[in-house]
């Protein structure tokens, strides 16, 4: 019964007696001759959104600039905050120069994110950002979300008529700014009446699951917001032979397919997504921060937008892909952030040929 | 070979040690520093705490899946209230008694514990959200320096306290008590044990431990999230697991779960140094878990058949 313990009494010891002797270098060395390096550190990769997020950022890894200017390295923490905040504890260990961070918990990673900028590494968090005031952050304007595709549905319905809303996961803060954008918006409208709310958990599968289930109960349903498995609320009503209400709903491929009317009933909506690009956009801001291209600051990006039945295949719908893919991993228009090809989201291999740039717009 | 059981958590725990120790000086040129110490020692303490409470439980072959939620509300309201000294005095007494709602259900109202565990589990998740809704609070700087200071090690002042805790614990009668619930609960009600106060009493401190482990939590991070409890569930019951307590009660020690707890969150360093590709880590975390798991039931056969 001692010896062991008197082992992992001798380890600790040892361990800590070595351990005042070596310490993390300070800050780290910018680039000095060589390739920055920049971690992603992401949450977890259970979803379709996340696979396309780091397949993306893997894809910009190996095209040109980042190819000869940033080595790359990717971890995933299986939504746990204490392995997350193991692993960026060991990143700066590393002596990395730039995190990009999708986090756990938006708060959760306060203490750690300090700890890496105390010791002059560059961490820019995205999506599920951390709320620490050292890190910078990139996002899309969540609140917005929720208040342009619920403008959206009022505007088609001319201001009166039922509708549903198909809310994500609860607790988190894109879920409630959504929700609160939404609200804003239906309540100036005293012609809309909401007749339910819902979660949907952002999972097609569930969205249609619950949305079946609550349908017979439902009255005339005019219009629908989707935070996110907008695809499945749309089965679920084809499934039940009801009237095509309005969506407003996410990016999902099936949702732009029904829209294009490659897929049946087609349907009057607006897609608007939370971009997988978000990746590129924080290692793009990462690499010009530490390169001192840029001052430190957040950044706010626009949302890609598709509307109406004019959709473009290989731009803003995929025919070849599946529903539950998001077709918004790379911008389009004139204005457009970044392009992407397909290859690049689904594997993450580099597009053939193609530099990559990135228009982070003004400070 | 039974000591091998015993020893398991400490065997566990010596050799992903010494596997950290070694992925870690290659990868990088140099041991680990007093930082990684600090870091590794600073974000397993909520999980030591949690798997501390929750070995006491399975000790009397129960098993309490409401820790997650304990430590989510506990997380909520230490957040929302910036952790003052009340506040936390009052959070631990609040752990304390949602364990004790458990224990009494369990106990009294002889529901499975997994059933009752697990209906507590979604109502304390529930408070949590109305406590917290959206992520954020603070902590007391104060607090913090004093729990899980980013630079003095004062985390491994309340590591011995709870091992010392645990310690005296054992040698109490109580200590014994639990130990016979766990073996026989019918042959331990006809020598007189108060089995239902024991009972009652081990949820009471798992509750205790998960809101201990939730000041912890927010000290560490410096703010709250309620969905902060959930990962704790599984990641406590490996813990005790991988510390070679038996699922069916009476056998194994509490600080075997702590250092289970311990060997999980080294494991992640080990992986990431190793560079094992991210995808599949978790693979390897969960072989590591089997593996743990098959060592355990191997001595435990070869044990039986030595006797027999």
């Amino acid at each position: 019964m001692n010896l062991p313990r008197l082992g992992m009494l001798i380890v600790l010891v040892l361990a800590t007696a070595c351990g005042t002797a070596a310490e993390p270098p300070a800050s780290a060395p910018a680039g000095a001759g060589g390739k920055l390096k920049i971690a992603l550190s992401n949450s977890f990769i259970g979803n379709q959104w996340r696979v396309e997020m780091e397949n993306v950022f893997k894809a910009a890894c190996a095209m040109p600039p980042y190819k000869d200017q940033v080595e790359c390295s990717v971890f995933n923490a299986g939504n746990d905050v204490s392995t997350q905040s193991r692993q960026i504890s060991n990143l700066i260990s590393q002596g990395v120069d730039g995190i990009v961070i999708n986090a756990a918990s938006t708060s959760g990673l306060n203490g750690v994110v300090q700890q890496a900028c105390d010791r002059g590494i560059t961490v820019v968090s995205f999506d599920n950002t951390v709320d620490h005031p050292c890190g910078i952050t990139v996002n899309t304007d969540q609140v917005k979300f929720g208040q342009q595709l619920a403008q959206f549905i009022v505007d088609e319905l001319g201001g009166s008529g039922n509708v549903v809303m198909v809310t994500g996961v609860a607790g988190t803060g894109a879920d409630n700014d959504r929700n609160k954008g939404a609200k804003e918006v239906f309540a100036a409208n005293p012609g809309i009446k909401v007749v339910a709310e819902y979660s949907g958990m952002w999972d097609s599968a569930t969205a249609q699951r619950v949305t079946a289930a609550q349908l017979p109960s439902l009255p005339d349903v005019d219009g629908v917001w989707v935070s996110g498995g907008t695809d499945g609320v749309i089965k679920a009503f084809a499934d039940a032979k009801r009237e095509m209400p309005v969506f407003g709903g996410e990016a999902e491929n099936g949702f732009r397919k029904y829209m294009a009317g490659t897929l049946t009933p087609q349907v009057k909506g607006m897609s608007i997504g939370q971009p997988p690009y978000l990746s590129v956009v924080a290692l793009e801001l990462a690499r010009a921060v530490i390169k001192k291209e840029r001052e430190k600051g957040n950044l706010t990006i626009p949302f890609p937008v598709v509307t109406g039945s004019a959709l473009t295949p290989g731009e803003t719908v995929f025919p070849d892909l599946p529903d539950s893919f998001f077709a918004d991993f790379t911008d389009s228009g004139p204005n457009a952030i970044l392009v992407l090809c397909q290859q690049a989201a689904t594997d993450g291999t580099p597009c053939p040929g193609a530099t990559l740039s990135v228009k982070l717009g003004t400070p | 070979m039974r000591d091998l059981q015993d020893r398991l958590g400490y065997l566990v725990l010596a050799a992903t040690a010494l596997a950290y120790f070694a992925v870690y000086t290659t990868s990088l040129g140099r041991p680990p520093g007093s930082f990684d110490y600090l870091a590794i020692l600073n974000t397993t303490m909520p999980l030591v705490l949690v798997a501390l409470g929750q070995s006491l439980v399975v000790l009397t072959g129960g098993i309490d899946l409401s820790v997650g939620g304990v430590v989510s509300l506990c997380v909520a309201i230490t957040a929302a209230t910036g952790g003052a000294p009340g506040w936390i005095v009052a959070v631990v007494l609040l752990g304390a008694l949602c364990g004790l709602v458990n224990g009494l259900v369990v106990a009294y109202g002889r529901i499975a514990p997994i059933l009752t565990t697990l209906a507590t589990l979604s109502v304390y998740t529930g408070a949590a959200l109305w406590v917290l809704p959206v992520p954020g609070g603070s902590i007391v700087p104060e607090v913090r320096a004093v729990l899980s200071n980013p630079n003095v090690p004062t985390g491994l002042g309340w590591l011995a306290l709870a091992v010392a805790g645990w310690w005296v614990l054992r040698r109490t009668r109580f200590g014994l008590r639990v130990y016979a619930v766990g073996s026989d609960e019918t042959a331990a009600r006809a020598v007189g044990v108060p089995v239902e106060r024991v009972k009652a009493t081990v949820y009471a401190l798992s509750g205790l431990c998960s809101a201990a482990a939730a000041v912890f939590y927010v000290a560490t991070t410096t703010a709250g999230d309620a969905n902060a409890g959930a990962p704790f569930i599984l990641t406590s019951i490996a813990s005790v697991v991988v510390g070679g307590v038996a699922f069916t009660g009476g056998r194994g020690s509490a600080m075997g779960a702590v250092a289970g707890a311990v060997a999980l969150t080294l494991v992640i360093d080990v992986l990431f140094f190793a560079g094992i590709d991210p995808l599949y880590q978790s693979l390897f975390q969960g072989l590591f878990l089997v593996v743990a798991v098959l060592l355990g039931t191997g001595a435990a056969l070869l044990a039986r058949r030595r006797a027999a």
